[in-house]
This record gives C-alpha cells, sequence and structure tokens, in this order.
C-alpha cells in the first residue's frame, strides 16, 4: 500500500528540501521503494540537493501536459537503485500544476509500484503548497524552533485540516509528524530558542525527530549529497532516526541536550 | 508560551464585527460533514433551520427606518450582505396600519437585507403579507420579555446584563481539536466549546458565550450578534484580543498578570471589557 508524504513548514528555509532528500533515501536505504517529487515549480532546488541537476531533462509539469512519460522523467538516484527523482521545471508558472494532472501522475506512480511518495512543498500556503498537500497520507511538518516557524507550521496544519483531499472526503484524517529542524540545545539553555517541548505544546502533534543545527548540512547542500550520507555526523544519524521513527521502531530521542566538550574534546579539536 | 508575540494572522476587521455581516466570510473548515450523498435523487426534502436577522421594527415609518438604518450601518452598503430577514412586527402600535409593506421591503432591500418572512403579525393582516410575497412565520413563540425590542446587532452594549438572562438556544458547538492560526470557527446562533488549544492567529466567535477548557491564545468574539450577556470562559487565558457584542479589548502589555494561566472569565460591564476569577468571586479591573 503506498503512502504519500507531504514535507511542508509554511515558511521557507527551515530544512525542507533538505529533510525530503534525507527522508526519501533513508526510506530508500532500507529497502524501500521512493520517489521523491519536487513540487517549487519556479524555484526548484531538490535535484541540487540530490546531486542530479545535470540529469533534468523533462519535469513535473511535462508529465503533467503529456509532454513526457513519466519513465522518462524520473531520474534514478545516484546512490541508491530504490530512490528516484521528479524534478520540478525551472521556467513554467506554478498554476500548470493542475490538481487532476497531479493526481494522475500521483496514481502512476503508485502503479509503478512506489511504496512511499515523497511530496516536497514550496514554501507559502499559496498553489503549489496546496497541491504537494491535497493527496497526502501523512505529513512531516518541519519546524525551527523559532517563533514565527512555529506560527506557520501551525497555519499550514489547519490547512492539511481542511483542504487536503482526506479531509474534504472526510476519510481518516492526515498522520501528522512533527519534525524539529536547526535545533541547538545550547541556545536552548540559554533561552535563546524554543525548546522542543514548547513547539510541541504549541503545535499539538506527535514529534518524530529533532535536527540538530549543523554545518554539514550546508556542506552536504553544496556537495549534492543528502546530509544522511555523511555517517557519523549528527545530523545523518538523526535522520536515520526519523525514517526509523516513521518506520514504526521506537528510538530514544538525541541530540537535545547540551553537552559541554569534554576533556578529550578540548584536547583533540573538534568543533 | 505566553510570549508569543500577538501579530494577526487572520485578518478581520473590527468595524466588521458589529453585525452578522462577518458571519459570511467565515470558513466553517472541517465543521460540516463534505461526504457526498451515495444516492443522488432528483430532489430531496429534509428539514433544515437557516439562519436570517430579524428586523424589529418599532415604528413602521420609512423615513425614520431609513434614518435608523443608515446610523447603524454607518452608510456601508455590504453591512448585511444580502442576509435573510425576518420582519418582527410585535412592536409595532397597533395603530399604525395600514402598514407600507412595499417600501418596507424596498428599504431592507436598499440595505441588502433580504426579507423573506414576518414574525407576530396580527391574523387580518395574513393576506396583505402574503400579497407581498412575505411568509408568516407561525411556529415561533413570542419573544421573552427581556428580549423585547432592541435595536438589532446593538453595536455597544446595553448597560447592566439582566442577572438570570439564559437564552432560550439548547444548540452548542463543539470542537475537539486544536484551532490552528489562520483557522476561523464560528458559532452561530449558539455558544461555542473548544476542548482544544486555540493558538495564536486563531479566531473563535460565538453569537453566544465561548468556553475553552485549555488554552486560549487567539482572538475570542463572544455574543457576535449583539448579545451584551455572553461571556468567554478559558482554563488559561493570554488571548491576542477578546471582544463580547462588538467591544473588544486587547493586551498590548500582556494580559494582566493575576489572571495570567488559571481560570478565568470575560464579560462585558457597560462598554468595559472585565476580567475576573472564573468564579466570580473576587472582582478585580
Amino acid at each position: 500500500m503506498a503512502r504519500i508524504i507531504v514535507v511542508t513548514s509554511g515558511k521557507g528555509g527551515v530544512g525542507k528540501t533538505t529533510s525530503s532528500a534525507s527522508f526519501s533515501t533513508g526510506l530508500a536505504m532500507r529497502g524501500h521503494k521512493t520517489v521523491v517529487i519536487d513540487f517549487d515549480v519556479g524555484l526548484r532546488n531538490l535535484d541540487l540537493i540530490m546531486g542530479c541537476e545535470r540529469r533534468v531533462v523533462y519535469d513535473l509539469i511535462n508529465v503533467i501536459n503529456g509532454e513526457a512519460s513519466l519513465n522518462q522523467a524520473l531520474i534514478k538516484d545516484k546512490h541508491c537503485d530504490n530512490l528516484f527523482i521528479l524534478p520540478a521545471s525551472q521556467t513554467r508558472d506554478k498554476d500548470a500544476l493542475s490538481e487532476d494532472g497531479v493526481e494522475r501522475v500521483l496514481h502512476e506512480l503508485i502503479n509503478m509500484g512506489f511504496e512511499y511518495i515523497i511530496c516536497d512543498s514550496p514554501a507559502g500556503i499559496e498553489h503549489g503548497a496546496l497541491m504537494a498537500l491535497t493527496f497526502a497520507d501523512e505529513a512531516l511538518i518541519v519546524t525551527n524552533p523559532e517563533v514565527s516557524s512555529v506560527r506557520d507550521s501551525d497555519r499550514i496544519l489547519g490547512i492539511i485540516q481542511a483542504k487536503s483531499r482526506r479531509a474534504q472526503s472526510g476519510s481518516e484524517p492526515v498522520k501528522e509528524h512533527l519534525l524539529i529542524t536547526r535545533y541547538s540545545p545550547k541556545r536552548v539553555e540559554a533561552d535563546e530558542m524554543l525548546s522542543h517541548e514548547d513547539v510541541q505544546e504549541i503545535l499539538r502533534i506527535p514529534l518524530i525527530g529533532i535536527i540538530p543545527e549543523s554545518e554539514s548540512v550546508l556542506h552536504a547542500s553544496n556537495q549534492g549529497n543528502p546530509a544522511i550520507h555523511f555517517k557519523g555526523t549528527d545530523v545523518a544519524e538523526a535522520y536515520e532516526d526519523v525514517v526509523s521513527r516513521f518506520l514504526g521502531q521506537d528510538v530514544p530521542l538525541r541530540f537535545t541536550q547540551y553537552e559541554k566538550p569534554g576533556f578529550l574534546q578540548r584536547i583533540f579539536g573538534g568543533k | 508560551m505566553a510570549d508569543l508575540t500577538p501579530v494577526f494572522a487572520g485578518s478581520v476587521f473590527l468595524s466588521k464585527m458589529h453585525g452578522p455581516a462577518h458571519a459570511r466570510e467565515v470558513n466553517p473548515l472541517s465543521l460540516s460533514p463534505m461526504s457526498k450523498s451515495l444516492f443522488q435523487k432528483p430532489i430531496e426534502i429534509k428539514i433544515s433551520t437557516v439562519v436570517a436577522v430579524s428586523a424589529i421594527l418599532a415604528t413602521a415609518d420609512r423615513i425614520a427606518l431609513d434614518a435608523a438604518l443608515n446610523e447603524m450601518t454607518g452608510g456601508s452598503t455590504d453591512f448585511f450582505e444580502d442576509d435573510l430577514a425576518v420582519i418582527d412586527v410585535a412592536g409595532l402600535p397597533a395603530d399604525c396600519t395600514p402598514i407600507d409593506w412595499a417600501g418596507i421591503i424596498s428599504l431592507l432591500k436598499k440595505y441588502r437585507l433580504n426579507p423573506v418572512a414576518v414574525r407576530n403579525a396580527p391574523p387580518h393582516l395574513a393576506a396583505e403579507i402574503a400579497a407581498h410575497g412575505l411568509s408568516l412565520e407561525t411556529a415561533v413563540k413570542s419573544r421573552e420579555p427581556e428580549h423585547a425590542p432592541q435595536q438589532e446587532p446593538a453595536p455597544v452594549a446595553a448597560p447592566a446584563p439582566a442577572a438570570a438572562a439564559a437564552p432560550a438556544e439548547t444548540n452548542v458547538m463543539i470542537i475537539d481539536t486544536p484551532v490552528r492560526a489562520g483557522q476561523r470557527i464560528y458559532a452561530r446562533g449558539c455558544d461555542l466549546v473548544v476542548t482544544a488549544v486555540v493558538n495564536n492567529g486563531a479566531e473563535i466567535i460565538a453569537d453566544g458565550s465561548i468556553h475553552v477548557y485549555n488554552t486560549l491564545n487567539g482572538r475570542a468574539l463572544a455574543g457576535a450578534s449583539g448579545n451584551p450577556n455572553a461571556r468567554i470562559f478559558a482554563l488559561e487565558l493570554s488571548p491576542e484580543l477578546v471582544s463580547i457584542a462588538g467591544v473588544y479589548r486587547t493586551f498590548e502589555d500582556g494580559f494582566p498578570a493575576e489572571f495570567a494561566r488559571k481560570p478565568a472569565q470575560i464579560r462585558l460591564n457597560g462598554d468595559r471589557i472585565d476580567i475576573l476569577s472564573v468564579n466570580s468571586a473576587t472582582r478585580a479591573l
């Protein structure tokens, strides 16, 4: 049974695309046939983060308009055989995303045997974001621990509860997961940042993971490799935990406590 | 979490809150079941309740009515937005016949009220009312004394709310899921009970009272169609704005400390919004 998962946030720059890339890679590395779709028509980024920008020939809009088949547009990931990328169009207008067209593409992907379809939503609450969430079965709400991001996540949750196909048809509601990114335990301790408990108290949805603030994310994007590939970094491990929890495993929360650099760390350096 | 700055994510203008006109903007979100019927019949007859404003006449004089309506709406043409209207003639003096029905109807239409029925009309007027295409409303009992001729949506509250003015409504709207930024819930003609959190940027509106068995952080507007006896209750209050019968209060300097983070109620006292302990033993501000 295929699941459609939207990765959304309302606010821009909180880590939707980074999270989409690592989450879909994590699912694929565990043997699940996964596709990740970039819904950010006009501002496509996912192909850059996934390092496949030079292989983009056709895109989502071409498929919706019948100018290319899905097989032509899907790009196989360079690391995982199970992972495919459906890029957004860089040149078209986002109004080209018709609801019928999106539904048709999603159905076709399900018929091709994909287990997980990850929809990387654009920022905002406009048409593109609506199209990304309309057909979702589950939602990863990406939130930074600061008030404006939390407010926007709250807004997008309301929209999911009102506008998604599941809400409109009165079937079982979209399953919501809170993913807190760019979390800095040190700044939380200094009261400069909301704690994950604070965020949860406002949003009131189950927490699926906390991704610590890290320089390795920027490094990963610049290299065109999803952060989850950087084994041994706390970001990669945090994304692995998210995937485990999503697949039903019980994994304890990590990277929420600030640890002062220990004696050895101070001697041998490191950040 | 009381330090969330009150930025209004949803937007209504306060000037629109005095009348029922804003009701049309309300997006009922997931409140009404949208599922399509499995069987499509050409016609289905079901009992349904429609909401209309009542236009309670104290005079049948067109010019006086025109002046009053003009003052009430402030000259705005979209105040009523084609709301259905029931003309209540209980308050008319017995000697003011003949009533200029055509004149009254066209006057109400001028203010974008859509008269559909007449309430409390004496039997001998039935024929002429029917001749003007209006229905006679007979099923409704006569109004309770404390609701006696009162200007429809009163923008400013009447003083000294009657002690035991229990409204006749038995309906209530209950919301069990968090009310989120940008969401707006309107309990039309009844009380609103919310058991989940009301977040900043959310707006809950009721024609009756509002009860929040959780934290109220957004905007709450009770007595939205002019009931000054409506109140707002919450287990924990940190609202952006509260309003009763169109009289509102914001909390730029934060919610009064002695009522923060504990159950409290908000009521209208004259034209002033008061915050009280929920069991009204203590009284302040």
